[in-house]
């Protein structure tokens, strides 16, 4: 085991009194490329609250990412910006689909999308929307891979399938190792992000982190997997956000 | 000698968050309080304020980041600039002169411009500025030059303006200025499309991506 990766999704305070489940989904997978190297593989995405179908859109969102990822990955290919968009197309006509056999408009199955893909020395990263992917850029300093994606009123981002040229989708390639990667979505934004000065808030990562880079077995993982759901309900964290928040972490240092 | 502590032990979370300021909902009432308002109207109406602050102080977010400033007319009076749930300290008001409408829009769409700059200036997020007109008249000042400017305020996104019509009120007057469809308040309802009102922007001060403006259907206070 070298990644270390926990990740949940959380349903906020406020679809909680509404019953309104979560609609926030995150899914990850660590996998062997041809050269028995290990990948990592995140993707989050926040269904937005004024789409019906938000909780089915993220999920099926995060789900194809992976999915697809993973099968370019173990034909042996290199994740490149072009296999990202056309990975996001599929995405967005299996949405479409979706939406036109419960007769509503694609709207309805409105999200945002995070993610990454991480191998040895290379990393791709990608995002649609709010939120944000998190580095340490190597000398344990937390930063943006981008900054939130909103417009000029906090309750409007962009979503996968507000575009079928996807003008919004991010992309980017980093040739260097990154040793450790967190995504959050918006509800989380917060609290992790210092908005005025637009960087990262060191300490939250760092506190996280720390612990991360202990697990030494999968059984540790397991009980940090736990642990983070927890902490995302902690009375701390709801006095803060409302809204429904994933949190992944992954690291490959030692403590 | 050491204690063995188990991984299980190790506390996980963090408690250092980022110090953010709170997102803003400003919400600007334009409240007609000339001589025909006078008598149970403006104390319903006055009724209906108080709830208006009771209701938003019943929910923790709302309480932080929802902003109310009133505008009185007429005269065009700023009976209170904008502030949060907390501070706003809604005064007994009387009713005076005459119904300068058009007046009163442009101080209520200059107010919010300027309160969006402030919150730019000082780094705090902010949700779509809402102004809410209230009147049971018919406008005594030049009105063509508010309603231009409601329609492009409304086209360019920069604020959300809902036109209430008590008795009385020329609504179709209020159609031509709002882009909106304006509603007629059911007898004295005021209490209740506050209660209303509040409903709707608890929904809006809490987290609603991808909604362009998601309001509460107007039952109960309206005639349909």
């Amino acid at each position: 085991m070298i990644w270390k990766a926990i990740g949940q999704s959380v349903t906020g305070t406020s679809h909680a009194a509404t019953d309104k489940g979560c609609e926030d989904a995150v899914c990850y997978k660590v996998i062997k490329d041809s050269d028995n190297n290990e990948v990592l593989i995140c993707c989050a995405s926040d269904g937005a609250g004024s789409a019906q179908y938000a909780a089915l859109a993220s999920e099926y969102t995060t789900q194809q990412f992976i999915d697809k990822l993973s099968e370019k990955v173990l034909d042996g290919f290199i994740i490149t910006e072009a296999i990202v968009y056309s990975i996001a197309e599929e995405v967005y006509e299996g949405l479409k689909n979706e939406a036109d056999l419960k007769q509503v408009p694609v709207n309805e199955f409105s999200c945002t999308l995070l993610g990454c893909c991480i191998t040895d020395n290379r990393s791709a990263f990608f995002q649609i929307g709010d939120g944000a992917v998190v580095r340490n850029d190597g000398l344990d300093f937390y930063t943006a891979v981008w900054w939130p994606q909103n417009g000029e009123y906090l309750n409007t981002t962009s979503f996968l399938v507000d575009d079928p040229s996807f003008k919004d989708l991010r992309v980017t390639i980093i040739y260097e190792r990154v040793d450790e990667v967190a995504i959050i979505t918006d509800g989380l934004q917060m609290l992790a992000l210092n908005m005025d000065g637009g960087v990262v808030h060191q300490p939250f990562f760092a506190d996280l982190f720390k612990v991360v880079r202990m697990a030494e077995n999968e059984d540790e993982v397991g009980i940090l997997q736990l642990k983070l759901e927890e902490f995302l309900n902690t009375s701390q964290v709801n006095n803060r956000t409302d809204d429904d928040k994933t949190l992944f972490l992954a690291s490959r240092l030692p403590s | 000698m050491d204690e063995y502590i188990s991984f299980e032990q190790i506390p996980f979370g963090s408690d250092n968050f980022a110090e953010n300021p709170e997102p803003r909902c400003p919400c600007v009432l334009l409240l007609d309080t000339s001589g025909s308002m006078g008598g149970l109207p403006i104390d319903q109406l006055n009724e209906g304020v108080r709830t208006f602050k009771q209701e938003l102080m019943q929910d923790p977010l709302a309480t932080k980041r929802v902003e109310v400033a009133i505008v009185t007319f007429g005269p065009v009076t700023v009976e209170a600039d904008f502030h949060t749930v907390h501070n706003f300290h809604p005064r007994e008001l009387d009713t005076t002169g005459d119904t300068p409408m058009g007046a009163a829009i442009n101080m209520g769409i200059e107010m919010v411009a300027r309160r969006k700059k402030e919150y730019k200036d000082h780094g705090i997020a902010y949700y779509k500025p809402w102004i809410i007109l209230i009147t049971d008249g018919v406008p005594t000042d030049e009105w063509n030059r508010a309603a231009m400017n409601v329609k492009e305020g409304e086209a360019s996104k920069k604020f959300a303006f809902f036109a209430i019509g008590v008795e009385g009120a020329n609504m179709d007057i209020l159609k031509l200025i709002s882009v909106r469809a304006p509603l007629k308040l059911k007898g004295l309802m005021f209490r209740e499309f506050f209660m209303w009102l509040s409903a709707s922007m608890k929904m809006v001060s809490g987290k609603n991506p991808g909604a362009a403006i998601n309001l509460l259907p107007p039952s109960g206070w309206s005639e349909l």
